[in-house]
């Protein structure tokens, strides 16, 4: 270990956020002198409480976000790789052409490949597919162990901690380990089915093979997530409810699907929404076990990446996000007003 | 209006013209002036022959294609050169040269975060010059004791953009002596047999990197085609010699059975390296390498001949370069050209032969008998005779990323509809010039 590089490193890291805390006071002290001692706002304090929070949102998303938006309309990329400015390039050349191109990046993202062949519908249908199937498995999954959990048991506590473990391990730390075991010729996964007389697949080079292996990880991995919400929701659950229940000669399923379900979505819908946005818009799954960057492995994210940094197509990339946001939005809206998310429990 | 937002309201005035000020970050230089085609040019620095040393504390940051082990070589020399230099610090960063490739071409958008040097392939010059990201090298350094063929991998246009470190770069057959016998295969044929004779009980006849494009290129040549049309920017893809190219490799796998179920770099290296592979197509970078692993079983030829064609398979060459980012200038540009200058010097670069095994850049070095005695470097050279300098404009790029699919299609998927392959080949090569 060099010591002295660990020191420099850590003394810039100091300094960092040195010069973080004197913003962060500079910042309080000039709203506290408009907010409380000239208008004298009722809502100082929470203003106080929030705005550290609300510089670093704008900085770091908002402010992003609007830029990347500004870049969305150009036509940058690795051949015009020019500061198009504010607004949209409007003003702005880049190797003698105007950098503003209007909607071209956001018709370009419907007709014209957003991989090297594959389209936008393709890999649209690649992303729903793999977010459907993901989704019914973590909620399916994680509500059966839940269940099995939510009762007197033996060593819980162990097997909760074991249904949790590929949650707390690093994801790209797994996600290492199962590309390498997912090898054809000499990864574990093909050495154990060989043991009981299956060959094994070709994991990372058949498309087919190459998506189960996407879901059977990414299963794997967000199972525990949804276990743990859901488990917490059935804890509190009323017990007298199904004893009721029980005395007035419901069955088990009967219970399951009057009361516990019921019961349940204030935390099984926002579940299911989180769910669906995060396996939706999860990138480190599908870009590490589709090493081999196969098209009809790749979802909206990864080929969204690989629009921005690996063929470099900026604008265009910058467009393709914003209809990939503009799809997640419109299916919360919808999502919440049917399944009435916003209803109490008791309503 | 209710009086307290009257009195917000100057502020939030203010607050939005600060704001729009503070939009549009600068990509290196100023706003209006796009950067030029081929990179920018800081000439501030005097060559170092002619200026004094630098006395202040110079960090630079090195990022190398150069993984293990042959990264240890860097670090000795970084080393080496500190310890001539005091005030002189190299953090040498090792990146996959594909990584390094797109990690360069990002700091065009975020100039502070590009390293002081770097030491990557020669097809980088493309993409590094049409992002801006490098600065052109000619009388900053003395090129005058470098081979030219190495030298002219990092010239466009006559300007140069790089400096050589090594000479080769490319893909060779290295073959176990203790399997295969003394002589290589001489040509497919004998290839596909001697590689026959020794696939079973979990040993492969031959491994490669199934993975990437670049182990596809050398063989174009050997069925008598070439990945650009006459004008050397127009993708030519999707060709009956292309098809037969394929076929070849996907016989090699599918049909002979000679090769593993899958293999990328690190598995077909240590297939061979543990002696489970009697033949191995790999880099001059490999050399030193297996050197060390196989001794004097280790065996080094250029690609067989194509049988059903009689040419010759003619693999990139190129070789390792130093680039220089174009936001470098001042006293560290004068320490980073005199790095080069020191590390490219004879002595060092024939240290370098003796530790990587790989052909040498500069001219005395190359004629020294540290390279003129050494069998595995006689070979070695006899596969640079007979490959082809690598097109270094931007459109390789798409068209290494277009093959990437192909290949991996028919070698990894088993595809052997070769017409289709070879179609979307060259429409994702003419999508991806398109969109440059």
């Amino acid at each position: 270990m060099d010591v002295d590089r660990s020191v420099a490193a850590l003394s810039e890291v100091l300094f960092t956020l040195a010069i973080f805390a004197v913003g962060i006071a500079i910042l309080e002290g000039v709203l506290y002198v408009i907010l409380v001692r000239w208008l004298k706002a009722r809502l100082a304090l929470p203003i106080l409480l929030i705005a550290p929070a609300l510089v670093g949102l704008t900085a770091l998303i908002i402010y992003p976000l609007v830029w990347e938006l500004n870049v969305s309309f150009t036509n940058m990329s690795l051949n015009r790789l020019c500061d198009p400015g504010f607004p949209a390039g409007l003003l702005a050349e880049c190797r003698g052409e105007p950098m503003f191109i209007g909607l071209d990046n956001y018709i370009n993202v419907f007709t014209r490949p957003v991989l090297q062949v594959a389209g936008f519908f393709q890999v649209f249908w690649q992303t729903i597919l793999w977010t459907v199937i993901n989704v019914a498995f973590h909620v399916g999954l994680g509500l059966g162990l839940a269940l099995l959990l939510n009762r007197h048991l033996r060593l819980k506590g162990v097997y909760r901690a074991l249904i949790v473990l590929p949650w707390a391990i690093p994801q790209i730390v797994s996600l290492a380990v199962w590309r390498t075991e997912l090898n054809a010729e000499f990864g574990m996964v093909n050495q154990l089915l060989s043991l009981i007389g299956i060959s094994g697949p070709s994991w990372m080079t058949d498309p087919f093979w190459n998506f189960f292996a996407m879901i059977m990880v990414n299963v794997w991995l967000g199972v525990p997530f949804m276990m743990v919400l859901l488990l917490g929701g059935l804890q509190s659950i009323p017990a007298d409810l199904y004893e009721a229940a029980e005395i007035d000669g419901a069955s088990s399923r009967q219970s399951f699907r009057h009361i516990t379900l019921p019961l349940l979505r204030p935390v099984l819908v926002p579940s299911v929404i989180l769910g669906t946005v995060w396996t939706f818009n999860n990138f480190n799954v599908p870009f590490v076990i589709n090493q081999l960057e196969l098209e009809t492995s790749d979802t909206l994210v990864t080929g969204l990446f690989r629009a921005a940094f690996q063929y470099n197509r900026y604008g265009f990339a910058g467009a393709y996000a914003f209809v990939v946001f503009a799809v997640l939005l419109v299916f919360v809206i919808v999502y919440v007003r049917r399944s009435g998310a916003l209803r109490g429990a008791y309503e | 209006m209710s009086h307290k937002l009257q009195r917000l309201l100057p502020i939030f005035v203010v607050g939005a013209l600060v704001l729009a000020a503070c939009g549009g970050g600068e990509i290196g230089g100023d706003e209006s002036e796009a950067p030029e085609s081929q990179g920018t040019d800081s000439s501030e620095a005097a060559a170092p022959s002619e200026a004094a040393f630098p006395e202040g504390d110079i960090e630079i940051e090195l990022w190398t294609k150069e993984g293990d082990p042959q990264i240890e070589y860097v670090e000795a020399l970084a080393d080496a050169y500190t310890a001539e230099h005091a005030n002189v610090t190299i953090n040498v960063v090792n990146k996959d040269v594909e990584v390094l490739r797109e990690d360069l071409v990002n700091t065009a958008l975020a100039p502070e975060s590009a390293p002081e040097l770097v030491w990557t392939v020669a097809d980088h010059v493309g993409p590094f010059t049409s992002a801006g990201v490098i600065q052109e090298l000619d009388g900053k350094v003395d090129t005058a004791g470098y081979e030219e063929g190495a030298l002219a991998a990092v010239q466009v246009d006559g300007t140069t953009w790089g400096i050589p470190i090594s000479n080769g770069n490319q893909l060779m057959l290295y073959y176990n002596k203790s399997i295969v016998g003394e002589e290589p295969p001489a040509d497919t044929d004998e290839l596909i047999a001697t590689a026959t004779e020794n696939t079973g009980d979990g040993s492969f006849g031959l491994v490669f990197n199934e993975t990437e494009s670049f182990w596809l290129t050398p063989w174009l040549a050997g069925f008598g085609t070439s990945v650009f049309e006459d004008d050397g920017t127009t993708p030519n893809l999707d060709t009956p010699e292309m098809q037969a190219a394929l076929e070849f490799l996907y016989d090699l796998k599918y049909t002979e059975e000679v090769m593993p179920g899958e293999a990328d770099y690190t598995i077909a290296s240590d297939l061979f390296t543990s002696g489970d592979a009697a033949m191995i197509v790999n880099g001059d970078w490999e050399l030193g390498n297996y050197a060390d692993q196989l001794g004097d079983d280790l065996g080094v030829a250029p690609l067989p001949t194509v049988t059903s064609t009689g040419l010759d398979p003619a693999p990139y060459t190129a070789g390792s370069f130093y680039m220089v980012p174009s936001a470098i200038e001042g006293d560290t540009l004068t320490v980073v050209l005199d790095f080069i200058s020191w590390s490219t010097s004879t002595e060092n670069q024939i240290q370098m032969v003796e530790e990587l095994r790989r052909l040498p850049a500069n001219l005395e070095a190359l004629e020294d008998p540290i390279v003129t005695d050494d069998p595995l470097l006689a070979g070695a050279a006899e596969a640079v005779q007979r490959g082809t300098p690598q097109p270094t404009n931007v459109e390789m790029r798409c068209v290494f990323d277009a093959m990437n699919t192909g290949i991996r299609d028919v070698l990894g998927a088993g595809n052997s509809d070769f017409a289709s392959v070879t179609a979307d080949m060259q429409a994702a090569a003419e999508n991806c010039v398109a969109t440059l």
